[in-house]
């Protein structure tokens, strides 16, 4: 079986003023259709960056990131836009856009895409109802809590049916309750719905959730089967 | 992303900052008001002023001056027309069909003890009358041939206070002022003329043709008191075609040795048509900086405004939006700011000219400005067309695009990685 998503030698280095950071310093990992991987790590580990790299958000210094046979490296910025549309992504603060109701925010990947309106309602809601959020689509994300929120987040990373879904701290700005229950329902997305999932966290119970746990420190993976 | 999404989420980010975007907006509407206002007043003004000219014109005829001042040396020092040179005119111009010379000179009219500043014109009634149709009289009849002391009067200097008191009626005698210099000494002289008609009321300016602030003597006594030179000869054609004028005003400026100059009508109208282009071209450039003022407006607001939102440009690249798309969305928001600033803007522009033409050229239409002259109030109606309304609208929505597309390129260059992370 091919990957979705592999990195090989990957490495990235920021320069901070003059100083250069060896985030990266050579990461291999192959990531395949069904899997579920948390990359565990403290703060400053790379792990944030790694998820950068493979959601095409970022370029790599040295190295590859080949997504669906594809090096990043060879693509423009526009072909790299396109390419982001078969990623969904989580984050640690939700990143909706406030001003859109639940609805219209998940609605936004498919508007991006170009997806006619009415198309991409009905898409919508049928995310928002597999996240269990059909009676509150109307409402603003300050309307909703935290966890509702990650949820709406959550349906609008899969709403343009991404070959993966990376989520970046996903359960790290809400309480431990709603945190289980997020987590309850991304393990049911990857079981039941067969998402593939890169989950990036430093919180052992999070990853606990995942059917494989690499650990990142000072940029280099370390796998440890579980 | 299609255009009408980029469009409906950018009017929900502006609507999202209503006092922002409505400050903004407001520099847009007050350039685009002042642009519309300035522009059809221009018009009005012009439209105004060519109706003024048109009534004292007939478009037939010719106005011939000794080219005195404007010469470069080839005019003869102490060139003259004089009266009997209509003879030359009508022998040797065959388009000619009337002429009239034309004495004049300031004075005064005493009517009892009532005394105005009128200008005095010496012509042959009958063929003045001829050439002008606003020639006509009120009250009394032009006289075919007149006596010496016979003098008609314009409407205004008849009724100076235009309210119908008339300062002599028919028959009555006047006496008609003016200063000669004996010696060098100004010495004042005066005659007494008998009335024998008020004419109608002109209007506009008389510019050539009778005025409403003149009195007219007929040439016989204009001759005997100021002399042989006249000051005009006004040559009226066989008909007003372009090719006629031309020609007639070449032959008339030959047969005087190019030392007199030959205006038409219809070259004095395109004079001032010119003129009004120009200063149209002014006002409207003065209106087009705060225009100016306003696009800086957009740019600076739109700079804060990309900043602010570089969170919300990271997400929306992270889902998949091209650069384009983000650039798309930044200049809907600029295109809507100009379109809502355009039209409250046309719309305040035409109350402005409404206003503007009631009350802030009131003095210029009534009689401080063209007494001289002898002008009826003006009213200025200012004048939309539609040209000048598509034009201020394109050019409001152009200079709202135009200033915001830098603001636009920097939210679309922004990188995905770093906007995320932007707090």
């Amino acid at each position: 079986m091919k990957p979705v998503v592999e990195t090989v030698n990957l490495k990235k280095t920021y320069m901070l003023g003059k100083v250069p950071v060896h985030a990266l310093r050579g990461v291999n990992l192959k990531v395949y259709p069904g899997d579920f991987i948390a990359v565990l790590g403290p703060s400053g580990s790379g792990k944030s960056t790694l998820l950068n790299l493979i959601g095409a958000l970022d370029k790599p210094t040295e190295g590859e990131v080949i997504i669906d046979g594809i090096d990043i490296s060879t693509l423009n910025e526009d072909q790299l836009a396109e390419l982001r549309r078969k990623i969904g992504f989580v984050f640690q603060f939700f990143n909706l856009i406030p001003r859109l109701s639940a609805l219209e925010n998940v609605e936004l990947p498919l508007a991006i895409a170009g997806v006619s309106r009415s198309e991409r309602r009905k898409r919508a809601i049928e995310l928002l109802e597999i996240v269990g959020l059909e009676d509150r689509m109307k409402h603003k994300p300050t309307e909703l809590s935290g966890g509702e929120q990650q949820r709406v987040a959550i349906a609008r990373a899969l709403v343009n049916n991404p070959r993966y879904l990376l989520m970046d701290e996903p359960t790290g700005n809400i309480d431990s309750k709603t945190a289980a229950e997020i987590m309850k329902l991304v393990k049911k997305l990857n079981e039941e719905e067969g998402v593939t999932i890169i989950l990036v966290t430093h919180n052992q119970f999070v990853a606990n959730q995942a059917k494989r746990v690499v650990y990142i420190v000072d940029g280099v993976l370390k796998e440890e089967n579980t | 992303m299609k255009l009408t999404d980029a469009f409906s989420y950018a009017f929900g980010a502006v609507r999202l900052r209503k006092l922002r975007a409505a400050l903004t907006t407001l520099g847009v509407v007050i350039g685009i008001a002042a642009i519309v206002a300035l522009l059809s007043l221009g018009q009005g003004f012009q439209n105004a002023i060519t109706v003024q000219l048109q009534r004292g014109f007939a478009v037939d005829t010719l106005i011939v001056t000794p080219r005195s001042e404007m010469g470069m040396g080839t005019i003869e020092p102490g060139f003259y027309l004089l009266v009997n040179d209509t003879e030359q005119i009508i022998n040797n111009v065959p388009e000619v069909k009337t002429v009239v010379a034309v004495i004049q000179r300031a004075g005064y009219i005493k009517a009892g003890n009532i005394s105005e500043m009128v200008t005095i014109i010496g012509v042959n009634f009958t063929e003045y009358m001829k050439i002008y149709s606003t020639f006509s009289a009120e009250m009394g009849k032009i006289p075919l041939n007149p006596s010496n002391d016979t003098v008609i009067l314009g409407a205004r200097v008849a009724d100076p206070w235009e309210n119908d008191t008339l300062i002599c009626g028919i028959n009555d005698s006047v006496e008609l002022l003016w200063t000669v210099r004996e010696n060098h000494i100004p010495v004042n002289v005066s005659y007494t003329f008998y009335v024998a008609v008020i004419l109608e009321e002109i209007g506009g300016f008389g510019f050539g043709g009778p005025s409403d602030r003149s009195v007219y003597i007929p040439i016989s006594t204009a001759v005997d008191l100021f002399g042989e030179k006249c000051d005009q000869i006004i040559v009226q054609l066989k008909d007003s075609k372009e090719e006629t004028i031309n020609t007639a005003s070449e032959k008339i400026r030959e047969l005087f040795g190019d030392q007199v100059s030959v205006i038409s009508s219809t070259a004095i109208l395109n004079t001032v048509e010119t003129v009004f282009s120009t200063v149209k071209i002014f006002l409207a450039g003065i209106a087009g900086i705060s225009l100016l003022v306003a696009g800086i407006g957009i740019m600076n607001i739109m700079i804060v405004s990309v900043m602010e939102r570089t969170r919300e440009i990271g997400i929306l690249k992270a889902l998949g939006a091209k650069n384009r798309t983000i650039m798309l969305i930044f200049i809907s928001e600029a295109v809507l700011i100009g379109l809502i600033g355009s039209t409250l803007g046309i719309g305040f522009g035409i109350l402005m000219a409404r206003v503007f033409s009631r009350f802030g050229f009131a003095g210029f239409g009534g009689r401080s400005g063209m007494e001289a002259t002898g002008t009826t109030a003006m009213t200025i109606a200012p004048v939309l067309t539609p040209i000048t309304l598509i034009g201020a609208l394109t050019f409001g929505v152009l200079v709202s695009v135009l200033f915001g597309l830098y603001p636009a390129w920097r939210a679309a260059k922004l990188k995905p990685v770093e906007a995320l992370r932007y707090e």
